[in-house]
């Protein structure tokens, strides 16, 4: 019962934040809604066992990089810190990407069917004894595209300076 | 009693009344003690007037802060400006549920404590940035970007230095954290090299995460009038105020915590020695902040990536070495 109270409340804040998120006006207001969906994300993964998982999504997506977004948003401000409304948004082409997008999730959700098992949890110590051990190559391939991602970006930010 | 002891629901609630006020309480008398503090250092006596040597001071400072007009900006975002002083709040006591208080006395005992507080105590720049922005004023702005900037620079030694008690207790568990130290191997002092600076490391980086002095550039009173709190009265610029304390505190006992063994010490263990570490910390901050001067920002922002990051990531090399080897 109190399980499914929570979800329902968690629900709410994820769904109502994203749909404000698309919305919402003031640039600053949406990213700060964006950062309640996170949150409420964090805490459905948290209802579910998987507490490593809803912590670092906290520590990263909500702490870093909406902290980031903020920072951005300012330096990056027209009209007041709100969405110029000389905008390039045709109701038409929203519609068909919103389309797009379900689509090809609803067709991999239904392709995958309904699981016939509850998913285990698995206890951060697990989980770090596999990220280390059998999936090491992959994690570490990971780690290479991030970095490499991380130099393109200063690459590139640093050839319109010049 | 035992009733309570078996429904988590009702020790939660219980746990979290008691952890929350007796913290409040402290806050406020801490105050007091700063004041104190910072007179006998410059040998002025401090508040004399409410009570015997200025004890009552928070209760009429409170009772003046209940008092005031509550005013808003008439171009401040309203709904911000108001969320974001108890936002901070809640952000700043939520981290206390996963503290090892004595031995078997933590409220919330999650497997990933460490994490949880870090994860959530990364979240206090939002209400501060929010504080900052919804004000409509430049120098509560500038004070918001600042902390903006500070937070997302010093959250990376922050982590790498917490790491070390991680790597070297083997656990993101707070309890078995405080129990790889016990009998006096304290992380701080043992093994030597590592964890000492991993110490010094994460009680800076925690300093300019919670904006003390010499790292509280976001408020710099000679510059920005007063930072975020420009435009905040009353209770609203009280909350804001007495955030900034606790989160000093809880920066304190996570510092006693990590590195100083937590409730472990001489004779019984048990949340006396947690709390005299902690305070030890806490008073060693205001000495700093009543002996330092204010970083510049720019210098400040170097200081952070050029010798904190490197030397923080040495530690978590070094502490991964004898982990593996010793």
């Amino acid at each position: 019962m109190i399980d499914w109270l929570l979800f329902a409340v968690l629900s709410f804040f994820a769904l109502g934040g994203a749909a404000r998120v698309v919305t919402s006006e003031n640039l600053v207001h949406v990213v700060l809604y964006l950062a309640v969906t996170l949150i409420a994300t964090a805490g459905v993964y948290a209802q579910m066992d998987a507490g490593f998982l809803a912590a670092i999504q906290i520590l990263l997506y909500t702490g870093g990089v909406i902290t980031l977004m903020l920072f951005a948003v300012l330096l990056a401000r027209r009209n007041g810190g709100s969405v110029p409304a000389e905008g390039h948004t045709s109701p038409l082409r929203s519609l068909l990407v919103a389309g797009l997008v379900a689509g090809l999730s609803g067709y991999t959700i239904l392709r995958g069917g309904a699981p016939n098992r509850a998913p285990e949890a698995l206890s951060t110590a697990e989980l770090g004894r596999v990220l280390l051990d059998p999936l090491a190559l992959p994690f570490e391939a990971l780690s290479v595209l991030l970095l490499a991602a991380m130099i393109g970006a200063i690459v590139l930010a640093r050839r319109k300076d010049a | 009693m035992s009733v309570i002891l078996e429904n988590p629901w009702l020790l939660g609630a219980v746990a979290g009344f008691v952890v929350i006020n007796a913290m409040m309480v402290t806050a406020a008398w801490s105050i007091w003690f700063e004041r104190k503090f910072a007179g006998a250092m410059q040998n002025r006596p401090g508040p004399t007037q409410v009570g015997w040597a200025g004890l009552l001071q928070p209760v009429a400072d409170l009772l003046k802060l209940i008092q005031k007009e509550d005013i808003v900006p008439t171009n401040a975002d309203r709904a911000l400006f108001n969320l974001a002083p108890p936002l901070g709040m809640i952000l700043v006591l939520a981290g206390l549920a996963v503290f090892p208080w004595a031995p078997g006395w933590v409220p919330a005992d999650l497997d990933i404590g460490l994490l949880f507080i870090l994860s959530i105590s990364s979240l206090i720049t939002i209400p501060v940035w929010m504080a900052g922005w919804a004000s409509n004023n430049k120098y509560a702005l500038l004070g918001g970007m600042r902390a903006a900037a500070q937070a997302v620079s010093f959250e990376v030694p922050l982590l790498l230095s917490a790491l070390v008690p991680i790597i070297l207790g083997g656990s993101l568990r707070l309890g078995d954290i405080v129990a790889a130290q016990a009998d006096g191997r304290w992380f701080a002092l043992w093994p030597p090299g590592p964890g000492s600076v991993a110490f010094v490391l994460f009680m800076l980086a925690s300093l300019a995460e919670a904006n003390r002095i010499p790292f509280d550039i976001p408020e710099a009173e000679s510059e920005l009038v007063a930072g975020i709190t420009t435009e905040y009265v009353g209770m609203k610029f009280g909350l804001i105020y007495l955030a900034e304390y606790l989160h000093t505190a809880v920066s304190s006992l996570l510092g006693a915590t990590l590195f100083l063994g937590g409730w472990d010490g001489p004779g019984p263990d048990g949340i006396h020695w947690l709390l005299l570490k902690s305070f030890a910390l806490f008073a060693g901050i205001f000495w700093v902040r009543w002996t330092l001067l204010r970083y510049r920002a720019d210098q400040f922002m170097a200081l952070c990536w050029r010798v904190f990051v490197p030397v923080s990531l040495a530690c978590v090399a070094v502490a991964a070495v004898w982990r593996v080897y010793a």
